[in-house]
């Protein structure tokens, strides 16, 4: 990546693009992990990574979507070093209760446990679309899917949401 | 010109999607309009919910925390309580459905499943990349051999209260839908021809069968059978 003046993206400038991206980068990885702390640790290793290979980062408009990819590859490895086989959600959500319920709309906390109940294949495109703003191609590079398959996990995964959200789903299509 | 359900199917995937045929759909539509104010309210919330804040911003000065399930161990008493009733009632309105309703052939139900994936009908030469076919069938105990043709499409769904694979192929008579039913046995090929669409069921020694079939426009039977000959001819059991 390289600065105005056509050198290596200097430090402060690194700093402040991640600074200004980490946000969404934390929220990203915490639905995906539903661990913030992990989540955290998560983006921490991303930044390293990233400064490491900075030069690999030729246009700075294409910063997100490079951080994106970093943070699932993170995820992926702490994921084979933890050896996560089996998760019990209600236990997530008693963990990750602070954060979750840091609204007083009890809709929105409802919303969020409900995510939580979301399987992975159908909570990870759909973050990526609504919180990320990644079309529908975007999302298909990023997961090495189908154009086809991402829209059948976005609505597959807005259904039972919806669904589990107690929402009226009578005219939904099956 | 879209129906309803495709017009759903797409609002549901992507809410804000700009096409034009959907936008069409949607002014001539009272009750699709409807449903997308709905949908989209849900989108804001679903938006809002999707910006947590960080633990640190959320205990600060003035941030009212509120619990967001009651403490756990009379959560779980409850849950178990909820589960055991649930169970329960769910069996007594099964049981009462069985019975009541007339059971619907596994054609039928091929079919009507048809519906629910349009865009799984698009005639491409792209084939699906290799780790979504993999994933697709990762619990099958099967292997695709490049063979039978390429695949376009590939989705794990639910059929009959299993997961079952549901591929399509590109064929001289273009695209062809293949589901692997491990959980349903026939006695015999069984040809169909219902709501647009013409098909066999084929028998699998050990492993069910399979449904292959295609829009009854590209193709006679014979047609459809020869494709479902080279699918099953390229498929591998490895269990």
């Amino acid at each position: 990546m390289k600065d105005d003046a056509g050198g290596n993206l200097n430090r402060a400038r690194f700093q402040a693009l991640c600074q200004s991206l980490r946000p969404d980068l934390v929220r990203f990885a915490f639905w995906l992990s539903r661990d913030q702390a992990l989540a955290e640790d998560v983006v921490q290793e991303t930044m390293l990574r990233a400064w490491k290979a900075r030069d690999s980062l030729k246009d700075e408009t294409a910063a997100k979507p490079w951080l994106l990819t970093i943070v699932r590859r993170e995820y992926a490895r702490s994921f084979e070093r933890k050896r996560l086989i089996t998760v019990d959600v209600d236990e997530l959500i008693a963990k990750e209760e602070p954060m979750l319920a840091a609204s007083q709309d009890q809709e929105l906390a409802e919303l969020r446990a409900a995510l939580f109940k979301l399987p992975e294949e159908y909570r990870e495109p759909l973050v990526m679309q609504v919180l990320m703003g990644y079309s529908t191609a975007e999302i298909a590079a990023e997961l090495n899917l189908s154009s086809a398959a991402v829209l059948t996990r976005l609505f597959r995964g807005r259904k039972q949401l919806r669904a589990l959200c107690g929402e009226d789903t009578s005219l939904d299509p099956e | 010109m879209i129906d309803h359900a495709q017009y759903r199917r797409a609002v549901l995937a992507d809410p804000h999607d700009a096409d034009a045929e959907l936008a069409r759909h949607r002014e001539s539509c009272e009750e699709c309009s409807a449903y997308t104010e709905r949908l989209l309210g849900f989108e804001e919330k679903l938006e809002r919910a999707l910006r947590v804040t960080p633990r640190a911003a959320a205990a600060a000065p003035g941030t009212v925390v509120t619990p967001l399930r009651r403490p756990r161990r009379q959560a779980l008493g409850r849950r178990w309580f909820a589960m055991a009733a649930s169970v329960l009632v769910g069996l007594v309105i099964a049981g009462g459905l069985w019975l009541a309703a007339p059971h619907a052939s596994l054609a039928a139900d091929v079919v009507a499943h048809m519906a629910g994936e349009p865009q799984a009908w698009t005639r491409t030469d792209v084939p699906v990349p290799s780790p979504e076919l993999d994933f697709v069938l990762r619990n099958t105990r099967m292997r695709l051999r490049p063979d039978a043709g390429i695949v376009t499409y590939a989705q794990s769904c639910l059929f009959r209260g299993h997961r079952v694979p549901h591929l399509v192929v590109q064929s001289d008579m273009g695209p062809v839908t293949v589901m692997v039913l491990v959980h349903e046995s026939v006695s015999k090929p069984t040809p169909f021809d219902e709501e647009g669409y013409r098909g066999v069921i084929l028998p699998v020694a050990g492993h069910g069968s399979l449904a292959v079939l295609a829009k009854d426009q590209s193709g006679d039977l014979a047609s459809v059978e020869k494709v479902a000959a080279q699918v099953q001819a390229a498929i591998e059991w490895t269990g």
